[in-house]
Protein backbone atom coordinates (compact mmCIF):
# COMPACT_ATOMS: atom_id res chain seq x y z
CA UNK A 1 0.00 0.00 0.00
CA UNK A 2 1.49 3.39 -1.07
CA UNK A 3 2.52 5.57 2.01
CA UNK A 4 0.53 8.05 0.86
CA UNK A 5 -1.92 5.94 1.75
CA UNK A 6 -0.79 5.24 4.95
CA UNK A 7 -0.32 8.79 6.12
CA UNK A 8 -4.02 9.53 5.51
CA UNK A 9 -5.39 6.67 7.18
CA UNK A 10 -2.95 7.62 10.52
CA UNK A 11 -4.66 11.09 9.44
CA UNK A 12 -8.06 9.75 9.82
CA UNK A 13 -7.17 7.54 13.18
CA UNK A 14 -5.61 10.88 14.79
CA UNK A 15 -8.59 12.67 13.58
CA UNK A 16 -11.25 14.46 15.73
CA UNK A 17 -13.61 12.16 14.52
CA UNK A 18 -11.38 9.57 15.25
CA UNK A 19 -11.05 10.68 18.62
CA UNK A 20 -15.18 10.84 19.59
CA UNK A 21 -15.69 7.59 18.40
CA UNK A 22 -13.31 5.95 20.24
CA UNK A 23 -14.56 7.84 23.27
CA UNK A 24 -18.32 7.24 23.14
CA UNK A 25 -18.12 3.54 24.78
CA UNK A 26 -18.30 -0.53 24.41
CA UNK A 27 -21.68 -0.70 22.97
CA UNK A 28 -20.66 2.24 19.76
CA UNK A 29 -18.65 -0.03 17.32
CA UNK A 30 -21.43 -2.32 17.29
CA UNK A 31 -24.26 0.53 17.11
CA UNK A 32 -22.21 1.96 14.01
CA UNK A 33 -21.29 -1.23 12.35
CA UNK A 34 -25.39 -1.96 12.63
CA UNK A 35 -26.43 1.19 10.93
CA UNK A 36 -23.57 0.11 7.99
CA UNK A 37 -25.46 -3.16 7.72
CA UNK A 38 -28.83 -1.51 7.76
CA UNK A 39 -27.67 0.96 5.28
CA UNK A 40 -25.85 -1.98 2.95
CA UNK A 41 -29.56 -3.77 3.07
CA UNK A 42 -31.31 -0.29 1.52
CA UNK A 43 -28.52 -0.05 -0.93
CA UNK A 44 -28.31 -3.70 -2.08
CA UNK A 45 -31.72 -4.83 -1.91
CA UNK A 46 -33.28 -2.12 -3.57
CA UNK A 47 -30.50 -2.04 -6.17
CA UNK A 48 -31.04 -5.69 -6.63
CA UNK A 49 -34.96 -5.13 -7.56
CA UNK A 50 -34.33 -2.63 -9.92
CA UNK A 51 -31.41 -4.36 -11.33
CA UNK A 52 -33.09 -7.95 -11.97
CA UNK A 53 -36.57 -5.92 -13.43
CA UNK A 54 -34.06 -3.89 -16.28
CA UNK A 55 -32.53 -8.16 -16.50
CA UNK A 56 -35.81 -9.08 -17.60
CA UNK A 57 -37.68 -9.65 -14.17
CA UNK A 58 -41.08 -9.21 -13.26
CA UNK A 59 -41.75 -7.37 -16.82
CA UNK A 60 -45.10 -7.00 -15.69
CA UNK A 61 -44.71 -4.26 -13.57
CA UNK A 62 -43.88 -0.70 -15.59
CA UNK A 63 -40.24 0.15 -14.84
CA UNK A 64 -41.34 3.84 -14.01
CA UNK A 65 -42.99 2.52 -11.15
CA UNK A 66 -40.03 0.62 -9.91
CA UNK A 67 -37.30 2.78 -10.55
CA UNK A 68 -38.59 5.68 -8.20
CA UNK A 69 -38.59 4.02 -4.78
CA UNK A 70 -36.02 1.62 -5.88
CA UNK A 71 -33.79 4.86 -6.43
CA UNK A 72 -34.44 6.85 -3.66
CA UNK A 73 -34.23 3.96 -1.33
CA UNK A 74 -30.61 3.25 -2.59
CA UNK A 75 -29.86 6.71 -2.28
CA UNK A 76 -30.84 6.77 1.54
CA UNK A 77 -29.29 3.27 1.96
CA UNK A 78 -25.72 4.86 0.42
CA UNK A 79 -26.00 8.06 2.99
CA UNK A 80 -26.52 5.80 5.82
CA UNK A 81 -23.53 3.47 4.72
CA UNK A 82 -21.24 5.94 3.77
CA UNK A 83 -22.25 8.22 7.05
CA UNK A 84 -21.11 5.42 9.25
CA UNK A 85 -18.42 4.00 7.27
CA UNK A 86 -16.14 6.42 7.75
CA UNK A 87 -16.84 6.89 11.67
CA UNK A 88 -15.85 3.05 11.77
CA UNK A 89 -12.49 3.41 9.25
CA UNK A 90 -11.64 6.44 11.85
CA UNK A 91 -12.12 3.86 14.87
CA UNK A 92 -8.29 2.25 14.25
CA UNK A 93 -7.85 2.90 10.63
CA UNK A 94 -3.76 2.34 10.56
CA UNK A 95 -5.25 -1.97 11.69
CA UNK A 96 -6.05 -1.39 7.73
CA UNK A 97 -2.74 -0.27 6.24
CA UNK A 98 -1.88 -3.37 4.02
CA UNK A 99 -5.05 -4.96 4.06
CA UNK A 100 -6.05 -6.26 0.24
CA UNK A 101 -9.60 -5.78 0.37
CA UNK A 102 -9.84 -2.37 1.14
CA UNK A 103 -7.86 -1.61 -1.87
CA UNK A 104 -10.45 -3.87 -3.87
CA UNK A 105 -13.55 -2.42 -2.07
CA UNK A 106 -13.20 1.35 -2.52
CA UNK A 107 -12.51 0.88 -5.97
CA UNK A 108 -15.81 -1.11 -7.08
CA UNK A 109 -17.73 1.16 -5.31
CA UNK A 110 -16.20 4.25 -7.79
CA UNK A 111 -16.39 2.04 -10.62
CA UNK A 112 -20.35 0.97 -9.54
CA UNK A 113 -20.91 5.17 -8.34
CA UNK A 114 -19.21 5.66 -12.31
CA UNK A 115 -21.78 3.25 -13.38
CA UNK A 116 -24.98 4.98 -11.99
CA UNK A 117 -23.58 8.33 -13.33
CA UNK A 118 -23.55 6.77 -16.93
CA UNK A 119 -26.63 5.00 -16.57
CA UNK A 120 -28.82 8.37 -15.23
CA UNK A 121 -27.29 9.97 -18.05
CA UNK A 122 -28.65 7.28 -21.01
CA UNK A 123 -31.03 8.30 -23.23
CA UNK A 124 -32.86 5.43 -22.22
CA UNK A 125 -32.93 5.90 -18.66
CA UNK A 126 -34.07 9.79 -19.28
CA UNK A 127 -36.80 8.03 -20.99
CA UNK A 128 -38.21 5.19 -19.42
CA UNK A 129 -40.51 7.72 -17.65
CA UNK A 130 -42.34 8.89 -20.20
CA UNK A 131 -42.63 6.38 -23.24
CA UNK A 132 -41.87 2.67 -23.63
CA UNK A 133 -38.14 1.61 -24.61
CA UNK A 134 -36.65 0.26 -27.80
CA UNK A 135 -35.09 -2.78 -27.71
CA UNK A 136 -31.47 -1.23 -28.11
CA UNK A 137 -32.68 0.97 -24.71
CA UNK A 138 -33.76 -2.21 -23.00
CA UNK A 139 -30.55 -3.52 -23.50
CA UNK A 140 -28.24 0.07 -22.46
CA UNK A 141 -30.24 -0.90 -19.09
CA UNK A 142 -29.53 -4.37 -18.81
CA UNK A 143 -26.14 -3.99 -19.24
CA UNK A 144 -26.03 -1.17 -16.76
CA UNK A 145 -27.86 -3.74 -14.62
CA UNK A 146 -25.35 -6.58 -15.08
CA UNK A 147 -22.89 -4.18 -14.26
CA UNK A 148 -24.38 -2.50 -11.37
CA UNK A 149 -24.63 -6.04 -9.89
CA UNK A 150 -21.20 -7.31 -10.70
CA UNK A 151 -19.71 -3.42 -8.77
CA UNK A 152 -21.72 -3.27 -5.58
CA UNK A 153 -21.54 -7.48 -5.02
CA UNK A 154 -17.78 -6.82 -5.12
CA UNK A 155 -18.16 -3.99 -2.99
CA UNK A 156 -20.08 -5.71 -0.46
CA UNK A 157 -18.16 -9.09 -0.66
CA UNK A 158 -14.43 -7.08 -0.43
CA UNK A 159 -16.05 -5.03 2.60
CA UNK A 160 -16.96 -8.25 4.38
CA UNK A 161 -13.88 -9.62 4.18
CA UNK A 162 -11.71 -6.73 5.18
CA UNK A 163 -12.37 -7.92 8.92
CA UNK A 164 -10.94 -11.49 8.35
CA UNK A 165 -7.65 -10.56 6.75
CA UNK B 1 -40.10 -16.73 -11.91
CA UNK B 2 -38.86 -20.29 -11.28
CA UNK B 3 -35.33 -20.06 -12.24
CA UNK B 4 -34.76 -16.66 -10.26
CA UNK B 5 -35.84 -19.30 -7.06
CA UNK B 6 -33.63 -21.69 -8.55
CA UNK B 7 -30.61 -18.94 -9.07
CA UNK B 8 -31.05 -17.62 -5.64
CA UNK B 9 -31.24 -20.57 -4.23
CA UNK B 10 -28.05 -21.87 -5.45
CA UNK B 11 -26.68 -18.56 -4.95
CA UNK B 12 -27.32 -18.83 -0.74
CA UNK B 13 -25.87 -22.33 -1.09
CA UNK B 14 -22.93 -21.24 -2.60
CA UNK B 15 -22.46 -18.27 0.28
CA UNK B 16 -23.52 -21.04 3.02
CA UNK B 17 -20.33 -22.85 2.13
CA UNK B 18 -17.76 -20.56 2.19
CA UNK B 19 -15.50 -21.72 5.11
CA UNK B 20 -15.50 -20.40 8.55
CA UNK B 21 -12.27 -17.31 8.55
CA UNK B 22 -10.16 -15.92 11.04
CA UNK B 23 -10.94 -13.42 12.73
CA UNK B 24 -14.11 -13.31 14.78
CA UNK B 25 -13.33 -16.73 15.45
CA UNK B 26 -10.30 -18.43 16.53
CA UNK B 27 -9.46 -20.10 13.97
CA UNK B 28 -6.34 -18.63 12.76
CA UNK B 29 -4.85 -19.17 16.01
CA UNK B 30 -2.89 -22.30 17.91
CA UNK B 31 -4.84 -24.75 19.71
CA UNK B 32 -1.76 -24.51 22.64
CA UNK B 33 -2.26 -21.97 24.74
CA UNK B 34 1.18 -19.34 25.05
CA UNK B 35 1.98 -17.63 28.31
CA UNK B 36 3.90 -14.16 27.88
CA UNK B 37 5.89 -11.75 30.53
CA UNK B 38 6.14 -8.24 29.53
CA UNK B 39 5.34 -4.65 30.00
CA UNK B 40 2.87 -2.68 28.89
CA UNK B 41 2.96 -0.07 26.07
CA UNK B 42 -0.07 0.53 25.11
CA UNK B 43 -3.33 0.19 27.45
CA UNK B 44 -6.70 -1.25 26.81
CA UNK B 45 -8.79 0.05 24.53
CA UNK B 46 -12.10 -0.75 24.08
CA UNK B 47 -12.72 0.50 20.96
CA UNK B 48 -13.38 -0.76 17.93
CA UNK B 49 -14.86 -4.86 16.76
CA UNK B 50 -12.16 -5.81 19.91
CA UNK B 51 -10.45 -4.57 22.84
CA UNK B 52 -6.77 -4.76 22.64
CA UNK B 53 -3.73 -3.83 24.16
CA UNK B 54 0.35 -3.96 22.95
CA UNK B 55 2.92 -5.53 25.16
CA UNK B 56 6.37 -5.78 25.13
CA UNK B 57 8.11 -9.09 25.09
CA UNK B 58 11.98 -8.78 24.32
CA UNK B 59 12.43 -7.53 21.56
CA UNK B 60 8.76 -7.72 19.83
CA UNK B 61 6.03 -5.78 20.10
CA UNK B 62 3.09 -7.93 20.54
CA UNK B 63 -0.80 -6.97 19.51
CA UNK B 64 -3.32 -8.77 21.97
CA UNK B 65 -6.40 -9.24 21.00
CA UNK B 66 -9.00 -9.05 23.72
CA UNK B 67 -12.74 -10.15 23.54
CA UNK B 68 -15.43 -7.32 21.99
CA UNK B 69 -15.14 -4.34 24.16
CA UNK B 70 -18.87 -4.86 26.18
CA UNK B 71 -17.20 -8.74 27.26
CA UNK B 72 -13.90 -7.07 27.76
CA UNK B 73 -14.85 -4.74 30.16
CA UNK B 74 -17.19 -7.05 32.39
CA UNK B 75 -14.22 -9.23 32.60
CA UNK B 76 -13.07 -6.13 34.77
CA UNK B 77 -10.56 -4.98 32.30
CA UNK B 78 -11.50 -0.68 31.82
CA UNK B 79 -9.28 1.75 29.77
CA UNK B 80 -6.43 2.93 31.86
CA UNK B 81 -6.46 0.22 34.91
CA UNK B 82 -3.66 -1.36 33.38
CA UNK B 83 -0.27 1.79 33.21
CA UNK B 84 1.48 1.81 30.27
CA UNK B 85 5.34 0.39 31.42
CA UNK B 86 3.59 -2.29 33.96
CA UNK B 87 4.68 -5.73 34.04
CA UNK B 88 1.87 -7.93 33.19
CA UNK B 89 1.46 -11.90 32.57
CA UNK B 90 -1.06 -12.86 30.01
CA UNK B 91 -2.11 -16.38 28.14
CA UNK B 92 -3.82 -16.80 25.18
CA UNK B 93 -3.57 -18.91 21.72
CA UNK B 94 -0.98 -17.05 19.36
CA UNK B 95 -1.46 -16.51 15.67
CA UNK B 96 -0.62 -19.64 13.53
CA UNK B 97 2.03 -17.01 11.63
CA UNK B 98 4.14 -17.04 13.99
CA UNK B 99 6.22 -13.90 12.08
CA UNK B 100 2.59 -11.84 13.58
CA UNK B 101 3.50 -11.73 17.12
CA UNK B 102 -0.70 -11.21 17.83
CA UNK B 103 -2.13 -13.55 20.62
CA UNK B 104 -6.14 -13.59 20.89
CA UNK B 105 -5.53 -13.04 24.92
CA UNK B 106 -7.79 -15.68 27.40
CA UNK B 107 -6.01 -14.21 30.67
CA UNK B 108 -4.23 -11.40 32.05
CA UNK B 109 -2.20 -11.05 35.52
CA UNK B 110 -1.24 -7.56 36.58
CA UNK B 111 0.62 -7.96 40.14
CA UNK B 112 -2.54 -9.84 41.82
CA UNK B 113 -5.01 -8.90 40.06
CA UNK B 114 -6.52 -11.15 37.22
CA UNK B 115 -8.58 -10.51 34.26
CA UNK B 116 -10.28 -13.66 33.18
CA UNK B 117 -11.02 -12.64 29.66
CA UNK B 118 -12.29 -16.01 28.15
CA UNK B 119 -12.54 -18.29 31.51
CA UNK B 120 -14.25 -21.08 29.78
CA UNK B 121 -10.90 -21.25 27.20
CA UNK B 122 -8.47 -21.60 30.32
Amino acid sequence: MSSSLAHFFAWLEHSPLGVFVRSLGVWSYGVINLVHILGIILLFGSILILDLRLLGAWRQVPLAVLSRPTTTMAQIGFVLAVSSGIPMLSVKTTDYIGNPFLLIKFPAIALALLNVWLVHRSTAWRAHRTRDLLPTENRRLARGAALSLAFWLTAITAGRMIGYW
Amino acid sequence: MAWLFRTGLAAALMVAAVPAFAHHGWGGQEEAVTTLNGTVVQGVSLAGPHATMKIKVGADVWDLTLAPPARTERAGLKEGLIPVGATVTVRGNRNLDHAKHEMKTIYIKQGATEYHVYPDRE
